[in-house]
């Protein structure tokens, strides 16, 4: 409200200048004025001037009204300025919100990522732990099952060891057997030669023995023709013998007569000369008749002799048949034995090790240790080999198991790797965003000191706080990861390593085993090719059948009888032969009793002559004591056959004179032809001077034993 | 004869004998007739492991092969039996074309303490089928015998007999035949040997050529086939 009275200038000047310094208050004034405020009282002056406000109150009006205007213009002015400035602030301050609010989501979704990575972390964290766990048990478990194996190794190779001291025991028990078995097959063999040679040379000897009877059949034949004729000589001889034997015992009963007359009768010189002359003859007579009965001995002999070379011959024939017939089948045996020599030489060369044939059953039976030692081991080496492949497959197994774990581990620490790389990455970005924020809070609270987005901030800030708080626990857990990380990181590597010596440990007992199939299927190659072990087994052949083995037999059976009969006719011949003393005879019943007729008249005629030995064995010792009284020498006479079978008589004489016994002459009688024989007497230069003279010059033993006598007769007188 | 129910199907020591050992008869006939050794019409078709079997109406070899049997099926019973290996021969060089090997695993514990075994008698006649059938297919791969065999036995010639020094005396096979098949029994050592057997040499083959057949197990026998054969020069070409 204006006053109806303006104040004086003066009064206006003060308002005036009151106005300019704070035109809010200068505006409050008049405002004052004509809202008619109680504010600003008006002035009492101004009560008291009323009529120079009517003077002047146009003017006063128009210069307050000026001042008024220029007063709003300005306040205006400072309005809008106001207004603008209110406005830019406002539109700051809703950046500012909106920023914080766009920071606080931020904010927000940084904590629930925090969050979800803690989550996930702590995920993963428990994963990880459970695998290892599990791996470490897995590990654990493969190292007890190789312990385990390691440990069963250990046992096969103490029983390898026992095995092995007990092969070697039970070869040399082999050994010994097959030393044992050789000599038993040795001895079969030598049996079963034997066996078959002698079949073989009954079956020759029987062919030849009915070969040979056939031929003693006709021989005999042939002899029973010469038996009989001579059987007709032998009769025509028996007959002059018994003849001669007459005469004899006449002889003999006249010379009884005359010893007998002789030794009671006492006679004259002439008479005995007579006597002596009648005994001289008689001695001759009966030296002929000795001499006759001495051929006819000898005839006998020589009978009996002939007889005997007949049979010596026979035995010969057969025996070189028999012979023959080794010969030939020694011959074959010898050809086997040269082309067996030759193979068994031939294989010699090839078996290496082998000088000489002993080096053979050496190496023979190395060899078959050996097959012996392969077979044991082959069957060790299968056992092995299974249970080395179940080993082998859990190995494989677990070594499967346990790579797939630790890709399974590496991937995952690759992923948590990453995972930290981001949440890390995340950080700093949370971090750097914090920081833009703080700056920006900065600014706007330099900017506003009575905005209420500090409290906000502060908020933020305390909630920042709180979360770098959280962070790094964060990152200490993380970095514990990372740690535990690290450790798992060397525990894989171990475990790595160790799969590394399992993988190469499996592969060699791959390769053993490969290698030990490649032996399997080259015994099994042998086998099947049909080696043996002649330790364990022996390789037997079917020979013929029962058709031709009963054949067989029954020629067999009817060869032996054939045999056997032939033999018992022989055994008779020869025994016929034996006791006749004559040459071989038919089994005829007419000769066979000539034989018997002719039996006892030889045992008879034997009789005789032992009768007549005895006798003469009397006067021939009476002879030669006569002999040697009458001529100084005494005479022993042996009779021997030459190896020609010619007998010969030899004669030793000892002189009556001799001085010791070794002075002996040796002659030699036969047939009418005496000869000296050298001995150490005659060796003696004196006896062989006179043995050249007498005996090879002269020609005359009588001179020689005459002359000799004289000369020891001479030499002992002397003497 | 075996003691086979065949409700329960019980295997003892002696049926078994008596499976392998007539198994063994068939296989040697089969053999002989898939090899030509004899001729074809000397032959006769019986049923026999579910398949048309050829036994052979010779009598020299039948009772050879029966002979055979009855001396393979008392060695079964004691356990000493190892491998019966039936050769073929050339007749011409007595060299060895062919090994029939028929090696025999006995479980001992049957042997000795006279346990016995059960298995389905049909699987075992299956098992022999298979190896029957093989036997006969085997021609097909294995190299001719292109020597003309000659007709069935004339007269009962005696053989040569190699005596004196060596191993193999006696009459050999051939007596029947020209010098064509011959068998071989591996057996332990204390074995005895009877009077129509004698010892022998292996009659290997040099570098032979093996194909391994089906085995058949008795449960107390098993017995696998493998036939060694000489490599035929056609083929090496």
């Amino acid at each position: 409200m204006i006053l109806r009275t303006p104040p004086p200038k003066k009064q206006r000047s003060e308002p005036m200048h009151h106005e300019s310094p704070s035109p809010l208050v200068a505006a409050e004034g008049p405002l004052i004025i004509y809202e008619d405020s109680p504010l600003v009282a008006p002035p009492p002056e101004s009560s008291h001037q009323p009529s120079d406000h009517l003077l002047c109150t146009y003017q006063c009006r128009q210069m307050v009204k000026a001042d008024v205007l220029d007063a709003l213009s300005n306040a205006e002015k400072q309005i809008s300025d106001y207004q603008s400035k209110l406005e830019a602030l406002s539109e700051s301050l809703s950046k500012a919100e909106a920023e914080r609010k766009k920071f606080k989501d931020q904010f927000l979704y940084a904590e629930q990522e925090l969050a979800a990575a803690k989550g996930r972390e702590q995920m993963l964290h428990d994963q990880l732990l459970k695998e290892v766990n599990d791996s470490q048990e897995r590990f654990k478990k493969h190292l007890e099952t190789n312990n385990e194996l390691k440990g069963k190794l250990q046992n096969e190779m103490n029983l390898r060891k026992k095995a092995e001291s007990s092969a070697s025991s039970a070869e040399e028990k082999a050994a010994d057997l097959e030393g044992k078995l050789t000599q038993f097959s040795q001895s079969m063999e030598r049996e079963k030669k034997r066996l078959h040679n002698e079949l073989a040379q009954l079956k020759g000897e029987s062919k030849l023995s009915v070969s040979r009877i056939s031929a003693d059949l006709e021989r005999m034949e042939f002899r029973a023709n010469n038996a009989e004729k001579e059987s007709e000589l032998l009769k025509e001889q028996l007959e002059d013998l018994k003849k001669q034997l007459n005469e004899c015992l006449n002889q003999k009963n006249e010379v009884e007569k005359k010893f007998s007359s002789f030794t009671f009768q006492e006679v004259t010189s002439s008479e005995s000369s007579i006597l002596i002359k009648h005994l001289q003859e008689e001695l001759r007579n009966y030296e002929s008749e000795v001499r006759e009965a001495r051929k006819l001995k000898s005839s006998h002999e020589d009978i009996e002799l002939l007889k005997a070379k007949l049979l010596e011959e026979k035995g010969r024939r057969e025996r070189a048949e028999s012979e023959l017939s080794k010969l030939q089948e020694q011959h074959i045996s010898l050809n086997n034995l040269e082309n067996e020599l030759s193979l068994w030489k031939v294989i010699m060369k090839d078996i290496p090790d082998v000088s000489c044939p002993e080096d053979i059953p050496v190496k023979f039976a190395t060899l078959q240790k050996e097959v012996i030692e392969s077979t044991i081991k082959i069957g060790e080496v299968n056992a092995r080999l299974k249970q080395i492949e179940v080993g082998l497959d859990a190995a494989e197994l677990a070594k499967q198991n346990a790579e797939a774990d630790a890709a399974l581990v590496k991937e995952k620490a690759e992923v948590l790797k990453s995972e930290f790389k981001r949440t890390e990455h995340m950080l700093s970005l949370v971090t750097e965003e914090r920081d833009k924020l703080r700056n920006v809070i900065n600014e706007s609270r330099s900017h506003k000191n009575e905005v209420a987005d500090g409290t906000v901030v502060q908020e933020l800030e305390s909630s920042l706080a709180k979360k770098e708080s959280c962070i790094k626990e964060l990152e200490r857990n993380l970095h514990e990861h990372k740690e535990i990380n690290d450790r798992q990181h060397n525990e894989i590597k171990l475990l790595h390593d160790r799969l590394n010596n399992e993988a190469r440990r499996i592969k060699s007992l791959e390769r053993e085993s490969d290698r030990l199939r490649s032996e399997i299927s080259l015994l099994e190659s042998k086998l099947g090719h049909g080696d043996y072990s002649a330790a364990n087994t022996k390789v037997l052949r079917m020979v013929n059948t029962l058709a031709v083995d009963n054949e067989a037999k029954q020629t067999i059976e009817a060869l032996q009888t054939e045999l056997q009969k032939t033999k018992e006719k022989l055994q008779a011949l020869e025994e016929l032969k034996s006791q006749s003393g004559e040459t071989g005879k038919l089994v005829d019943s007419y000769i066979s009793e000539k034989i018997m007729k002719l039996k006892e008249q030889i045992a008879t005629l034997e009789k005789r002559e032992e009768r007549y030995k005895t006798v003469f064995a009397d006067r021939i010792s009476v002879f030669r004591r006569a002999c040697c009284e009458l001529f100084g020498y005494k005479i022993v006479m042996d009779e021997h056959q030459r190896p020609n079978g010619i007998p010969v008589t030899h004669f030793t004489l000892q002189s009556i004179y001799a001085q010791n016994d070794d002075e002996k002459l040796e002659f030699e009688y036969e047939s009418g032809n005496t000869n000296i024989l050298a001995n150490n007497y005659t060796a003696q230069p004196e006896i062989s001077h006179q043995v050249d003279i007498f005996v090879r010059k002269l020609n005359s033993i009588p001179a020689f034993t005459a002359n000799l006598t004289v000369e020891s007769f001479n030499r002992r007188t002397l003497s | 004869m075996a003691s086979r129910s065949v409700a329960k199907d019980i295997i003892t020591l002696r049926g078994s004998a008596a499976i392998v050992s007539e198994f063994f008869g068939y296989a040697a006939n089969s053999i002989l007739y898939n090899r030509g050794v004899y001729p074809e019409e000397s032959f006769a078709k019986v049923k026999k492991y579910g398949l048309p079997m050829l036994l052979t109406q010779d009598e020299g070899v039948k009772s050879f092969i029966s002979n055979l049997t009855a001396q393979l099926s008392e060695w079964l019973e004691a356990g000493k039996l190892q491998r019966v290996v039936l050769v073929i021969m050339s007749k011409a060089s007595n060299e060895v074309l062919e090994r029939w090997n028929f090696s025999i695993e006995t479980d001992g514990e049957v042997v000795e303490k006279g346990v016995s075994r059960e298995k389905s008698d049909k699987e075992i006649m299956r098992e022999i089928q298979a190896i029957m059938r093989q036997i006969a297919s085997s021609i097909t791969y294995l190299p001719c015998l292109d020597e003309p065999f000659s007709c069935p036995h004339t007269s009962f010639g005696h053989g040569s007999s190699s005596s004196a020094g060596g191993f193999i005396v006696s009459l050999p096979l051939d007596v029947l035949f020209t010098g064509v098949f011959d068998v071989l029994a591996y057996t332990d050592t204390d074995v005895a040997v009877p009077f129509t057997w004698i010892e022998s040499d292996p009659k290997l083959i040099a570098n032979p050529q093996m194909v391994k057949l089906h085995s058949f197990d008795t449960k107390i026998h098993k017995v696998d086939t493998l036939v060694s054969y000489k490599n035929d020069e056609w083929d090496e070409q």
